[in-house]
Protein backbone atom coordinates (compact mmCIF):
# COMPACT_ATOMS: atom_id res chain seq x y z
CA UNK A 1 0.00 0.00 0.00
CA UNK A 2 2.89 2.35 0.73
CA UNK A 3 4.30 1.86 -2.75
CA UNK A 4 1.06 2.77 -4.43
CA UNK A 5 0.62 5.75 -2.18
CA UNK A 6 3.90 7.27 -3.27
CA UNK A 7 3.17 7.55 -6.99
CA UNK A 8 -0.24 8.93 -6.16
CA UNK A 9 1.38 11.58 -4.04
CA UNK A 10 3.86 12.25 -6.80
CA UNK A 11 1.09 12.50 -9.34
CA UNK A 12 -0.66 14.90 -7.08
CA UNK A 13 2.18 17.29 -6.90
CA UNK A 14 2.45 16.96 -10.65
CA UNK A 15 -1.16 18.06 -11.02
CA UNK A 16 -0.41 21.55 -9.97
CA UNK A 17 1.44 23.63 -7.44
CA UNK A 18 -1.72 24.19 -5.39
CA UNK A 19 -1.75 20.56 -4.31
CA UNK A 20 1.88 20.60 -3.26
CA UNK A 21 0.89 23.11 -0.61
CA UNK A 22 -1.26 20.53 1.11
CA UNK A 23 1.60 18.19 1.79
CA UNK A 24 3.60 20.88 3.46
CA UNK A 25 0.64 21.76 5.60
CA UNK A 26 0.05 19.88 8.86
CA UNK A 27 -3.31 18.93 7.58
CA UNK A 28 -1.56 17.39 4.58
CA UNK A 29 -1.60 14.18 6.62
CA UNK A 30 -5.34 14.25 6.09
CA UNK A 31 -5.01 13.76 2.38
CA UNK A 32 -2.60 10.87 2.88
CA UNK A 33 -5.14 9.26 5.20
CA UNK A 34 -7.77 9.59 2.55
CA UNK A 35 -5.37 8.09 0.12
CA UNK A 36 -5.00 4.98 2.29
CA UNK A 37 -8.72 4.67 2.66
CA UNK A 38 -9.12 4.79 -1.04
CA UNK A 39 -6.50 2.11 -1.38
CA UNK A 40 -8.35 -0.08 1.10
CA UNK A 41 -11.14 -0.97 -1.21
CA UNK A 42 -8.96 -2.29 -4.01
CA UNK A 43 -9.06 -5.81 -2.69
CA UNK A 44 -8.91 -7.24 -6.20
CA UNK A 45 -6.10 -7.65 -8.66
CA UNK A 46 -3.50 -5.09 -9.50
CA UNK A 47 -5.52 -4.31 -12.60
CA UNK A 48 -8.03 -2.72 -10.37
CA UNK A 49 -5.34 -0.76 -8.62
CA UNK A 50 -4.07 0.62 -11.90
CA UNK A 51 -7.55 1.31 -13.07
CA UNK A 52 -8.28 3.06 -9.79
CA UNK A 53 -5.09 5.01 -10.14
CA UNK A 54 -5.85 6.21 -13.63
CA UNK A 55 -9.37 7.10 -12.70
CA UNK A 56 -8.24 8.98 -9.65
CA UNK A 57 -5.59 10.83 -11.65
CA UNK A 58 -8.23 11.97 -14.08
CA UNK A 59 -10.59 12.94 -11.29
CA UNK A 60 -7.89 14.80 -9.50
CA UNK A 61 -7.10 16.78 -12.61
CA UNK A 62 -10.72 17.78 -12.80
CA UNK A 63 -10.73 18.49 -9.08
CA UNK A 64 -7.54 20.46 -9.36
CA UNK A 65 -9.07 22.67 -12.04
CA UNK A 66 -12.13 23.20 -9.90
CA UNK A 67 -9.97 23.76 -6.86
CA UNK A 68 -7.88 26.28 -8.77
CA UNK A 69 -10.99 28.32 -9.45
CA UNK A 70 -12.06 28.06 -5.82
CA UNK A 71 -8.57 28.63 -4.48
CA UNK A 72 -8.64 32.20 -5.71
CA UNK A 73 -11.76 32.87 -3.69
CA UNK A 74 -10.23 31.05 -0.75
CA UNK A 75 -7.11 33.16 -0.84
CA UNK A 76 -9.26 36.20 -0.94
CA UNK A 77 -11.00 35.12 2.27
CA UNK A 78 -7.74 34.36 3.99
CA UNK A 79 -6.97 31.43 6.29
CA UNK A 80 -10.60 30.72 7.23
CA UNK A 81 -11.53 30.30 3.57
CA UNK A 82 -8.57 27.99 3.13
CA UNK A 83 -9.74 25.61 5.86
CA UNK A 84 -13.26 25.71 4.43
CA UNK A 85 -11.83 24.68 1.08
CA UNK A 86 -10.03 21.77 2.70
CA UNK A 87 -13.08 20.46 4.47
CA UNK A 88 -15.06 20.69 1.29
CA UNK A 89 -12.40 18.83 -0.64
CA UNK A 90 -12.26 16.18 2.05
CA UNK A 91 -16.00 15.72 1.96
CA UNK A 92 -15.92 15.60 -1.81
CA UNK A 93 -13.29 12.89 -1.86
CA UNK A 94 -15.12 10.81 0.71
CA UNK A 95 -18.24 11.07 -1.41
CA UNK A 96 -16.39 10.02 -4.54
CA UNK A 97 -14.80 7.07 -2.78
CA UNK A 98 -18.10 5.96 -1.35
CA UNK A 99 -19.84 6.30 -4.68
CA UNK A 100 -17.17 4.26 -6.43
CA UNK A 101 -17.40 1.51 -3.87
CA UNK A 102 -21.17 1.40 -4.03
CA UNK A 103 -21.31 1.29 -7.82
CA UNK A 104 -18.76 -1.51 -7.91
CA UNK A 105 -20.68 -3.55 -5.35
CA UNK A 106 -23.91 -2.92 -7.23
CA UNK A 107 -22.55 -4.02 -10.57
CA UNK A 108 -21.16 -7.14 -8.95
CA UNK A 109 -24.22 -8.32 -7.02
CA UNK A 110 -27.06 -6.91 -9.04
CA UNK A 111 -25.82 -8.42 -12.24
CA UNK A 112 -28.84 -10.50 -13.15
CA UNK A 113 -27.35 -11.38 -16.49
CA UNK A 114 -25.94 -14.53 -14.95
CA UNK A 115 -29.50 -15.83 -14.81
CA UNK A 116 -30.13 -15.08 -18.47
CA UNK A 117 -29.47 -18.57 -19.90
CA UNK A 118 -32.01 -20.12 -17.54
CA UNK A 119 -34.86 -18.13 -19.05
CA UNK A 120 -34.24 -19.09 -22.64
CA UNK A 121 -37.27 -21.29 -23.25
CA UNK A 122 -40.08 -21.75 -25.70
CA UNK A 123 -43.75 -22.27 -24.92
CA UNK A 124 -43.71 -25.81 -26.29
CA UNK A 125 -40.84 -26.75 -24.00
CA UNK A 126 -42.58 -25.33 -20.94
CA UNK A 127 -45.78 -27.13 -21.82
CA UNK A 128 -44.08 -30.48 -22.27
CA UNK A 129 -42.15 -30.08 -19.01
CA UNK A 130 -45.34 -29.26 -17.15
CA UNK A 131 -46.98 -32.41 -18.40
CA UNK A 132 -43.91 -34.52 -17.71
CA UNK A 133 -43.81 -33.34 -14.12
CA UNK A 134 -46.89 -35.44 -13.48
CA UNK A 135 -45.56 -38.63 -15.05
CA UNK A 136 -43.23 -40.70 -12.89
CA UNK A 137 -40.60 -42.58 -14.87
CA UNK A 138 -39.75 -46.07 -13.73
CA UNK A 139 -36.22 -46.15 -15.07
CA UNK A 140 -34.03 -45.57 -12.04
CA UNK A 141 -30.88 -47.30 -13.15
CA UNK A 142 -29.15 -44.33 -14.63
CA UNK A 143 -29.56 -40.63 -13.97
CA UNK A 144 -32.62 -39.02 -15.45
CA UNK A 145 -32.30 -35.69 -17.19
CA UNK A 146 -33.54 -32.58 -15.41
CA UNK A 147 -34.13 -29.42 -17.39
CA UNK A 148 -32.22 -26.61 -15.74
CA UNK A 149 -34.45 -23.67 -16.35
CA UNK A 150 -36.02 -21.17 -14.01
CA UNK A 151 -38.88 -19.69 -16.03
CA UNK A 152 -41.31 -22.55 -15.46
CA UNK A 153 -40.66 -22.93 -11.73
CA UNK A 154 -40.82 -19.17 -11.15
CA UNK A 155 -44.13 -18.88 -12.97
CA UNK A 156 -45.51 -21.84 -11.05
CA UNK A 157 -44.55 -20.28 -7.73
CA UNK A 158 -46.25 -17.04 -8.74
CA UNK A 159 -49.31 -18.99 -9.85
CA UNK A 160 -49.41 -20.67 -6.47
CA UNK A 161 -49.23 -17.23 -4.84
CA UNK A 162 -52.16 -16.06 -6.96
CA UNK A 163 -54.21 -19.16 -6.13
CA UNK A 164 -53.44 -18.74 -2.43
CA UNK A 165 -54.52 -15.11 -2.58
CA UNK A 166 -57.73 -16.12 -4.28
CA UNK A 167 -58.33 -18.78 -1.65
CA UNK A 168 -57.63 -16.37 1.17
CA UNK A 169 -59.99 -13.81 -0.28
CA UNK A 170 -62.81 -16.29 -0.78
CA UNK A 171 -62.43 -17.64 2.72
CA UNK A 172 -62.10 -14.15 4.23
CA UNK A 173 -58.86 -14.92 5.97
CA UNK A 174 -57.70 -12.17 8.27
CA UNK A 175 -53.96 -11.98 8.81
CA UNK A 176 -53.24 -10.10 11.98
CA UNK A 177 -49.59 -9.30 11.66
CA UNK A 178 -48.67 -8.64 8.07
CA UNK A 179 -50.55 -8.53 4.85
CA UNK A 180 -52.32 -11.13 2.73
CA UNK A 181 -49.94 -10.58 -0.15
CA UNK A 182 -46.89 -10.80 2.07
CA UNK A 183 -48.06 -14.03 3.67
CA UNK A 184 -48.82 -15.67 0.35
CA UNK A 185 -45.53 -14.66 -1.23
CA UNK A 186 -43.59 -15.58 1.88
CA UNK A 187 -45.18 -19.01 2.14
CA UNK A 188 -44.67 -19.98 -1.48
CA UNK A 189 -41.21 -18.59 -2.02
CA UNK A 190 -40.15 -19.78 1.39
CA UNK A 191 -41.22 -23.30 0.54
CA UNK A 192 -39.61 -23.29 -2.90
CA UNK A 193 -36.29 -21.82 -1.85
CA UNK A 194 -36.13 -23.28 1.62
CA UNK A 195 -37.04 -26.86 0.84
CA UNK A 196 -34.85 -26.82 -2.28
CA UNK A 197 -31.88 -25.73 -0.21
CA UNK A 198 -32.64 -28.27 2.48
CA UNK A 199 -32.98 -31.15 0.04
CA UNK A 200 -29.85 -29.96 -1.77
CA UNK A 201 -28.02 -30.06 1.53
CA UNK A 202 -29.32 -33.57 2.21
CA UNK A 203 -28.35 -34.58 -1.32
CA UNK A 204 -24.88 -33.31 -0.61
CA UNK A 205 -24.77 -35.47 2.52
CA UNK A 206 -26.16 -38.48 0.68
CA UNK A 207 -23.81 -38.01 -2.24
CA UNK A 208 -26.54 -37.55 -4.81
CA UNK A 209 -25.72 -36.04 -8.17
CA UNK A 210 -27.86 -32.98 -8.38
CA UNK A 211 -27.06 -29.30 -8.60
CA UNK A 212 -28.88 -26.50 -6.85
CA UNK A 213 -30.35 -25.25 -10.12
CA UNK A 214 -31.69 -28.69 -10.94
CA UNK A 215 -33.17 -29.04 -7.48
CA UNK A 216 -34.89 -25.66 -7.80
CA UNK A 217 -36.26 -26.63 -11.21
CA UNK A 218 -37.42 -30.06 -9.99
CA UNK A 219 -39.23 -28.74 -6.95
CA UNK A 220 -40.66 -25.85 -8.93
CA UNK A 221 -42.23 -28.14 -11.48
CA UNK A 222 -43.44 -30.32 -8.63
CA UNK A 223 -45.60 -27.40 -7.54
CA UNK A 224 -47.69 -27.85 -10.69
CA UNK A 225 -49.63 -30.60 -8.96
CA UNK A 226 -50.18 -28.36 -5.93
CA UNK A 227 -51.54 -25.59 -8.16
CA UNK A 228 -54.05 -27.92 -9.80
CA UNK A 229 -55.27 -29.43 -6.54
CA UNK A 230 -55.63 -26.10 -4.78
CA UNK A 231 -57.30 -24.43 -7.73
CA UNK A 232 -59.98 -27.10 -7.81
CA UNK A 233 -60.50 -27.57 -4.10
CA UNK A 234 -60.56 -23.89 -3.15
CA UNK A 235 -63.63 -23.62 -5.35
CA UNK A 236 -65.30 -26.94 -4.57
CA UNK A 237 -65.24 -27.44 -0.83
CA UNK A 238 -65.51 -31.19 -0.55
CA UNK A 239 -63.16 -32.83 1.86
CA UNK A 240 -63.34 -36.26 0.25
CA UNK A 241 -62.52 -34.72 -3.10
CA UNK A 242 -59.54 -32.98 -1.60
CA UNK A 243 -58.17 -36.19 -0.07
CA UNK A 244 -58.61 -37.96 -3.38
CA UNK A 245 -56.74 -35.27 -5.27
CA UNK A 246 -54.13 -35.03 -2.55
CA UNK A 247 -53.29 -38.67 -2.95
CA UNK A 248 -53.62 -38.85 -6.72
CA UNK A 249 -52.19 -35.62 -8.07
CA UNK A 250 -49.91 -34.83 -5.16
CA UNK A 251 -48.76 -38.40 -5.13
CA UNK A 252 -48.00 -38.41 -8.85
CA UNK A 253 -45.84 -35.31 -8.75
CA UNK A 254 -44.08 -36.54 -5.62
CA UNK A 255 -43.43 -39.90 -7.25
CA UNK A 256 -41.89 -38.18 -10.24
CA UNK A 257 -39.52 -36.15 -8.08
CA UNK A 258 -38.68 -39.19 -6.01
CA UNK A 259 -37.93 -41.27 -9.11
CA UNK A 260 -35.58 -38.60 -10.42
CA UNK A 261 -33.77 -38.39 -7.12
CA UNK A 262 -33.53 -42.16 -6.75
CA UNK A 263 -31.99 -42.40 -10.21
CA UNK A 264 -29.30 -39.98 -9.07
CA UNK A 265 -28.49 -41.52 -5.69
CA UNK A 266 -26.55 -44.63 -4.80
CA UNK A 267 -27.26 -46.74 -1.74
CA UNK A 268 -30.56 -47.74 -0.15
CA UNK A 269 -30.20 -45.74 3.07
CA UNK A 270 -29.38 -42.56 1.25
CA UNK A 271 -32.22 -43.05 -1.19
CA UNK A 272 -34.63 -43.66 1.64
CA UNK A 273 -33.52 -40.62 3.59
CA UNK A 274 -33.58 -38.23 0.66
CA UNK A 275 -36.78 -39.38 -0.95
CA UNK A 276 -38.61 -39.88 2.30
CA UNK A 277 -37.87 -36.34 3.38
CA UNK A 278 -38.89 -34.86 0.04
CA UNK A 279 -42.09 -36.88 -0.16
CA UNK A 280 -43.09 -35.99 3.39
CA UNK A 281 -42.42 -32.28 2.95
CA UNK A 282 -44.15 -32.08 -0.41
CA UNK A 283 -47.31 -33.86 0.65
CA UNK A 284 -47.51 -32.11 3.98
CA UNK A 285 -47.17 -28.72 2.31
CA UNK A 286 -50.22 -29.40 0.18
CA UNK A 287 -52.13 -30.51 3.25
CA UNK A 288 -51.09 -27.39 5.09
CA UNK A 289 -52.06 -25.06 2.23
CA UNK A 290 -55.50 -26.56 2.03
CA UNK A 291 -56.34 -26.59 5.69
CA UNK A 292 -54.71 -23.36 6.76
CA UNK A 293 -57.23 -21.36 4.78
CA UNK A 294 -60.12 -23.76 4.93
CA UNK A 295 -60.66 -23.88 8.68
CA UNK A 296 -61.64 -20.24 8.62
CA UNK A 297 -64.61 -21.03 6.42
CA UNK A 298 -65.74 -23.71 8.81
CA UNK A 299 -65.22 -21.44 11.78
CA UNK A 300 -67.51 -18.86 10.27
CA UNK A 301 -70.09 -21.48 9.39
CA UNK A 302 -70.09 -22.84 12.92
CA UNK A 303 -70.71 -19.45 14.44
CA UNK A 304 -73.52 -18.77 11.98
CA UNK A 305 -75.37 -21.89 13.06
CA UNK A 306 -76.48 -20.93 16.55
CA UNK A 307 -77.02 -23.06 19.66
CA UNK A 308 -79.48 -25.65 18.35
CA UNK A 309 -77.07 -28.02 16.68
CA UNK A 310 -76.59 -31.58 17.85
CA UNK A 311 -73.01 -32.10 19.05
CA UNK A 312 -72.37 -34.54 16.18
CA UNK A 313 -72.31 -31.72 13.68
CA UNK A 314 -69.54 -29.86 15.41
CA UNK A 315 -67.21 -32.52 14.09
CA UNK A 316 -66.13 -30.70 10.86
CA UNK A 317 -63.37 -28.89 12.72
CA UNK A 318 -61.74 -32.15 13.72
CA UNK A 319 -61.59 -33.68 10.31
CA UNK A 320 -57.81 -33.32 9.90
CA UNK A 321 -57.38 -35.56 12.93
CA UNK A 322 -58.67 -38.50 10.83
CA UNK A 323 -61.96 -39.62 12.34
CA UNK A 324 -64.12 -42.62 11.39
CA UNK A 325 -65.74 -42.64 7.99
CA UNK A 326 -69.33 -42.33 9.21
CA UNK A 327 -68.69 -39.06 10.96
CA UNK A 328 -66.62 -38.02 7.99
CA UNK A 329 -69.41 -38.48 5.50
CA UNK A 330 -71.92 -36.72 7.76
CA UNK A 331 -69.53 -33.87 8.24
CA UNK A 332 -68.80 -33.68 4.53
CA UNK A 333 -72.48 -33.42 3.71
CA UNK A 334 -72.91 -30.83 6.41
CA UNK A 335 -69.96 -28.80 5.25
CA UNK A 336 -71.19 -28.73 1.66
CA UNK A 337 -74.71 -27.84 2.70
CA UNK A 338 -73.46 -25.05 4.90
CA UNK A 339 -71.15 -23.75 2.20
CA UNK A 340 -74.05 -23.62 -0.24
CA UNK A 341 -76.20 -21.86 2.36
CA UNK A 342 -73.55 -19.29 3.04
CA UNK A 343 -73.01 -18.52 -0.61
CA UNK A 344 -76.73 -18.18 -1.15
CA UNK A 345 -77.00 -15.89 1.86
CA UNK A 346 -74.20 -13.65 0.75
CA UNK A 347 -75.96 -13.03 -2.55
CA UNK B 1 -46.32 19.45 -26.88
CA UNK B 2 -44.50 21.87 -24.60
CA UNK B 3 -45.17 19.55 -21.70
CA UNK B 4 -43.73 16.63 -23.61
CA UNK B 5 -47.13 14.96 -23.82
CA UNK B 6 -47.74 13.86 -27.35
CA UNK B 7 -51.50 13.38 -27.58
CA UNK B 8 -51.35 11.65 -30.91
CA UNK B 9 -49.06 8.96 -29.56
CA UNK B 10 -51.17 8.51 -26.45
CA UNK B 11 -54.24 8.06 -28.61
CA UNK B 12 -52.43 5.59 -30.87
CA UNK B 13 -51.26 3.51 -27.95
CA UNK B 14 -54.74 3.51 -26.45
CA UNK B 15 -56.18 2.27 -29.73
CA UNK B 16 -53.56 -0.47 -29.89
CA UNK B 17 -54.68 -1.66 -26.48
CA UNK B 18 -58.36 -1.47 -27.31
CA UNK B 19 -58.13 -3.48 -30.53
CA UNK B 20 -56.56 -6.73 -29.40
CA UNK B 21 -56.34 -8.12 -32.90
CA UNK B 22 -54.70 -5.09 -34.43
CA UNK B 23 -51.01 -5.58 -35.13
CA UNK B 24 -48.84 -3.37 -32.94
CA UNK B 25 -46.18 -1.08 -34.32
CA UNK B 26 -42.85 -1.70 -32.62
CA UNK B 27 -41.72 1.89 -32.78
CA UNK B 28 -44.51 3.46 -30.75
CA UNK B 29 -42.86 2.38 -27.57
CA UNK B 30 -39.69 4.26 -28.28
CA UNK B 31 -40.53 7.25 -26.16
CA UNK B 32 -41.74 6.16 -22.78
CA UNK B 33 -44.52 8.35 -21.57
CA UNK B 34 -45.98 7.88 -18.15
CA UNK B 35 -48.75 10.45 -18.41
CA UNK B 36 -51.25 8.02 -19.89
CA UNK B 37 -50.56 5.20 -17.41
CA UNK B 38 -50.78 7.62 -14.49
CA UNK B 39 -54.20 8.74 -15.66
CA UNK B 40 -55.34 5.14 -16.05
CA UNK B 41 -54.12 4.18 -12.58
CA UNK B 42 -55.98 7.12 -11.09
CA UNK B 43 -59.09 6.24 -13.04
CA UNK B 44 -58.84 2.65 -11.79
CA UNK B 45 -58.54 3.85 -8.21
CA UNK B 46 -61.46 6.20 -8.75
CA UNK B 47 -63.73 3.46 -10.05
CA UNK B 48 -62.76 1.29 -7.10
CA UNK B 49 -63.62 4.21 -4.85
CA UNK B 50 -67.04 4.43 -6.46
CA UNK B 51 -67.57 0.79 -5.56
CA UNK B 52 -66.72 1.54 -1.97
CA UNK B 53 -63.19 0.20 -1.81
CA UNK B 54 -60.58 2.69 -0.73
CA UNK B 55 -57.52 0.83 -1.98
CA UNK B 56 -55.27 3.31 -3.71
CA UNK B 57 -52.36 2.02 -1.67
CA UNK B 58 -52.83 -1.53 -2.90
CA UNK B 59 -53.13 -0.38 -6.53
CA UNK B 60 -49.90 1.60 -6.43
CA UNK B 61 -48.05 -1.00 -4.40
CA UNK B 62 -49.00 -3.86 -6.66
CA UNK B 63 -48.30 -1.87 -9.82
CA UNK B 64 -44.85 -0.91 -8.55
CA UNK B 65 -43.90 -4.45 -7.58
CA UNK B 66 -45.47 -5.89 -10.72
CA UNK B 67 -43.60 -3.46 -12.96
CA UNK B 68 -40.35 -4.31 -11.23
CA UNK B 69 -40.97 -8.02 -11.66
CA UNK B 70 -41.87 -7.70 -15.34
CA UNK B 71 -38.84 -5.46 -15.86
CA UNK B 72 -36.49 -8.11 -14.46
CA UNK B 73 -38.19 -10.91 -16.38
CA UNK B 74 -38.20 -9.08 -19.72
CA UNK B 75 -34.58 -8.09 -19.32
CA UNK B 76 -33.72 -11.73 -18.76
CA UNK B 77 -35.80 -13.03 -21.63
CA UNK B 78 -35.09 -10.56 -24.40
CA UNK B 79 -31.97 -10.12 -26.48
CA UNK B 80 -31.97 -6.37 -26.15
CA UNK B 81 -32.69 -4.93 -22.76
CA UNK B 82 -35.71 -2.88 -21.87
CA UNK B 83 -36.01 0.20 -19.72
CA UNK B 84 -38.17 0.39 -16.65
CA UNK B 85 -40.10 3.33 -18.05
CA UNK B 86 -41.08 1.34 -21.12
CA UNK B 87 -42.37 -1.56 -19.03
CA UNK B 88 -44.31 0.73 -16.71
CA UNK B 89 -45.78 2.57 -19.67
CA UNK B 90 -46.98 -0.57 -21.47
CA UNK B 91 -48.43 -2.15 -18.33
CA UNK B 92 -50.15 1.11 -17.47
CA UNK B 93 -51.78 1.41 -20.87
CA UNK B 94 -53.01 -2.15 -20.81
CA UNK B 95 -54.76 -1.44 -17.52
CA UNK B 96 -57.49 0.28 -19.54
CA UNK B 97 -59.79 -2.77 -19.93
CA UNK B 98 -59.44 -3.39 -16.18
CA UNK B 99 -61.05 0.03 -15.65
CA UNK B 100 -64.04 -1.24 -17.60
CA UNK B 101 -64.21 -4.22 -15.24
CA UNK B 102 -64.07 -2.15 -12.09
CA UNK B 103 -66.67 0.28 -13.37
CA UNK B 104 -68.90 -2.69 -14.09
CA UNK B 105 -68.29 -3.79 -10.50
CA UNK B 106 -69.71 -0.48 -9.27
CA UNK B 107 -73.17 -1.43 -10.39
CA UNK B 108 -73.22 -5.22 -10.49
CA UNK B 109 -71.49 -7.66 -8.19
CA UNK B 110 -68.81 -9.73 -9.84
CA UNK B 111 -69.10 -12.75 -7.64
CA UNK B 112 -71.37 -14.88 -9.77
CA UNK B 113 -70.66 -16.97 -12.85
CA UNK B 114 -71.14 -13.95 -15.15
CA UNK B 115 -68.58 -12.07 -13.10
CA UNK B 116 -66.05 -14.86 -13.33
CA UNK B 117 -66.40 -15.18 -17.09
CA UNK B 118 -66.20 -11.42 -17.58
CA UNK B 119 -63.15 -11.18 -15.33
CA UNK B 120 -61.39 -13.99 -17.14
CA UNK B 121 -62.13 -12.34 -20.49
CA UNK B 122 -60.85 -8.94 -19.38
CA UNK B 123 -57.68 -10.42 -17.88
CA UNK B 124 -57.07 -12.25 -21.13
CA UNK B 125 -57.63 -9.06 -23.12
CA UNK B 126 -55.22 -7.02 -20.96
CA UNK B 127 -52.45 -9.58 -21.00
CA UNK B 128 -52.86 -10.28 -24.71
CA UNK B 129 -52.45 -6.59 -25.57
CA UNK B 130 -49.53 -6.15 -23.21
CA UNK B 131 -47.71 -9.17 -24.57
CA UNK B 132 -48.44 -8.09 -28.13
CA UNK B 133 -46.82 -4.70 -27.55
CA UNK B 134 -43.87 -6.20 -25.69
CA UNK B 135 -43.28 -8.77 -28.42
CA UNK B 136 -43.30 -6.20 -31.20
CA UNK B 137 -41.13 -3.75 -29.28
CA UNK B 138 -38.54 -6.32 -28.20
CA UNK B 139 -38.62 -8.58 -31.26
CA UNK B 140 -39.25 -11.77 -29.30
CA UNK B 141 -41.18 -13.90 -31.76
CA UNK B 142 -42.67 -17.15 -30.59
CA UNK B 143 -42.59 -16.17 -26.93
CA UNK B 144 -45.85 -14.28 -26.75
CA UNK B 145 -47.45 -16.85 -24.46
CA UNK B 146 -44.44 -16.77 -22.16
CA UNK B 147 -44.75 -13.00 -21.82
CA UNK B 148 -48.54 -13.04 -21.62
CA UNK B 149 -48.67 -15.41 -18.65
CA UNK B 150 -46.91 -13.20 -16.08
CA UNK B 151 -48.97 -10.24 -17.32
CA UNK B 152 -52.08 -12.34 -16.77
CA UNK B 153 -50.98 -13.09 -13.20
CA UNK B 154 -50.41 -9.39 -12.55
CA UNK B 155 -53.75 -8.33 -13.96
CA UNK B 156 -55.36 -11.21 -12.11
CA UNK B 157 -54.22 -9.68 -8.84
CA UNK B 158 -55.69 -6.35 -9.94
CA UNK B 159 -58.93 -8.11 -10.76
CA UNK B 160 -58.91 -9.69 -7.29
CA UNK B 161 -58.87 -6.19 -5.85
CA UNK B 162 -61.84 -5.27 -8.01
CA UNK B 163 -63.89 -8.25 -7.05
CA UNK B 164 -63.28 -8.48 -3.33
Amino acid sequence: MATTAAPAGGARSGAGPEWGGFEENIQGGGSAVIDMENMDDTSGSSFEDMGELHQRLREEEVDADAAAAEEEDGDFLGMKGFKGQLSRQVADQMWQAGKRQASRAFSLYANIDILRPYFDVEPAQVRSRLLESMIPIKMVNFPQKIAGELYGPLMLVFTLVAILLHGMKTSDTIIREGTLMGTAIGTCFGYWLGVSSFIYFLAYLCNAQITMLQMLALLGYGLFGHCIVLFITYNIHLHALFYLFWLLVGGLSTLRMVAVLVSRTVGPTQRLLLCGTLAALHMLFLLYLHFAYHKVVEGILDTLEGPDIPPMQRVPRDIPAALPAARLSAAVLNATAKAVAVTLQSH
Amino acid sequence: LELGINFDHIWQKTLTVLHPLKVADGSIMNETDLAGPMVFCLAFGATLLLAGKIQFGYVYGISAIGCLGMFCLLNLMSMTGVSFGCVASVLGYCLLPMILLSSFAVIFSLQGMVGIILTAGIIGWCSFSASKIFISALAMEGQQLLVAYPCALLYGVFALISIF
